[in-house]
Order: C-alpha cells, then structure tokens, then sequence
C-alpha cells in the first residue's frame, strides 16, 4: 500500500466518522432523543477516534498515529458494553429508540469493534511508513473536506451539549435543553 | 458540563493536529483520552443487574 493510497483510505475514514456523528445529531433533532451522559461519551470517543487519521493526513501515515485511533476505539468500545450491560436485564426496553434492530449503543460497540479491526488491517501495510515526513505534508482538497467536516461536527457538538447540559451536570435521562428552558 | 468541556477539548485537539505542532498534538490527545476515562469511571456507579 502506498503512502498516498493510504492516506486516500484515512480520509475515507474521517467521512465515515462524519457519517457516524450526523447520524447521530439527525436522530437527536429529528426524533427528539437526547443522548444520555454515556451516549455523550460514546460520541466523544468517535470524535477521539477522528485525531489518528487527521495527523495520518498531516504528517503521513506512522504507527503511532494508529495507535491513537487504537486507544480511542478501545475506549470507546468499553464505554459501549457498559451500556448494553446496563440494559441486558429481560424485559428492559433499552434507552432510546432502535434503529435496524439495534439501539445506539449497540451499533456503537460494533462501529467501534470495526474500527479496531480495520486500524489493525491498515497497520499490515509497511510500505506507507518507509518516507518518513519531517514537515507537514500538503493535503488534497478530498482530504482537506473531510478535516474540516468531522472539525466541523464536533464544534457542533459542543453547542448542544451546552443547550443540553447547561452548566450543571448532565441529566441521567434527558427531556429537553437545559439552556433552552431557562430561556423560555 | 464535563461532557462540553470533552467536546471542545476533542475540537481544539483536532485543530492542533490539523494546524498545529505534532508533539502538542500528541499531549493534548493523551490529556483528553485520560479525562474521557475519568469522566466515565466517575459516572460508572450504577450496579450492574447482570440476567445470569
């Protein structure tokens, strides 16, 4: 796999993630469901996971930046099982609505199962570390798009986690905004 | 609150890496991965009801 091809990849992987946190944000605004604190924290995670291909696309590919991707994925891969654990009970409905079948959570645990595998795939390829870059590298525009997307998203994030939280902690099961209810 | 903190704090990360210098990068995402986690550890006290 050549360094450019591989950097092809992680851009690809950057709207993937983007997909995931508009996902995320359209059931919130359309079906009214506001991410609980775990949910909160799930999401954060794919957005953590978003800083590995950013730099990969920065300074070149290198495993450590892998290795960050790694860390978030796992991360985010245990916040997910606490959450399917809490509602494994029989009889419990789970949180939020589901969608093919599964609740958020769970299709969250897979997200980041995928991940994990697919950054140990890319870490088989050794041709796209031999050229080592000291400097910057320049990105192209398909590259540069997806950067500011997921940026984009996640600055998004911190706006209606604010309108959501307030400045208190957050409520176990949100109903509405605590910003916007003050407001009112 | 802490959950805001967290966004801004992944946002800020990522416009490093975008922009910045690679070593703070590389802090900053070590920083933000610890208080992930503490922030989870500190919410995970409900009793797990395990059905077996």
């Amino acid at each position: 796999m050549t360094r450019a091809f591989a950097v092809t990849l992680n851009a690809l992987s950057l709207y993937a993630l983007t997909l995931v946190l508009a996902a995320a944000f359209g059931a919130q605004l359309v079906l009214h469901e506001l991410p609980c604190p775990l949910c909160l924290l799930q999401r954060i995670q794919f957005a953590v996971l978003a800083i590995g291909p950013i730099l990969n696309i920065r300074w070149g590919p290198r495993p450590s930046h892998y290795a960050l991707s790694l860390l978030a994925a796992a991360a985010g891969a245990a916040f997910s099982t606490r959450q399917i654990l809490l509602h494994i009970m029989p009889g419990d409905a789970g949180y939020g609505t589901a969608l093919l079948g599964y609740h958020y959570y769970s299709l969250a645990l897979i997200g980041f199962a995928a991940a994990i595998v697919l950054l140990a795939a890319m870490l088989l390829f050794d041709r796209q570390f031999e050229a080592k870059a000291a400097t910057p590298q320049a990105a192209g525009a398909f590259a540069t798009i997806a950067v500011w997307l997921v940026i984009g998203l996640t600055a998004l994030n911190v706006v209606s986690t604010l309108l959501e939280c307030g400045f208190g902690a957050c409520a176990e099961d949100p109903v509405f905004y605590q910003l916007l209810q003050h407001a009112v | 609150m802490e959950f805001t903190a967290l966004f801004l704090a992944v946002t800020i990360v990522m416009l490093v890496a975008w922009r910045g210098p690679r070593s703070l990068a590389l802090t900053l995402f070590a920083v933000t991965l610890i208080a992930s986690v503490a922030t989870y550890l500190h919410h995970a006290t409900d009793t797990l009801k395990l059905s077996f």
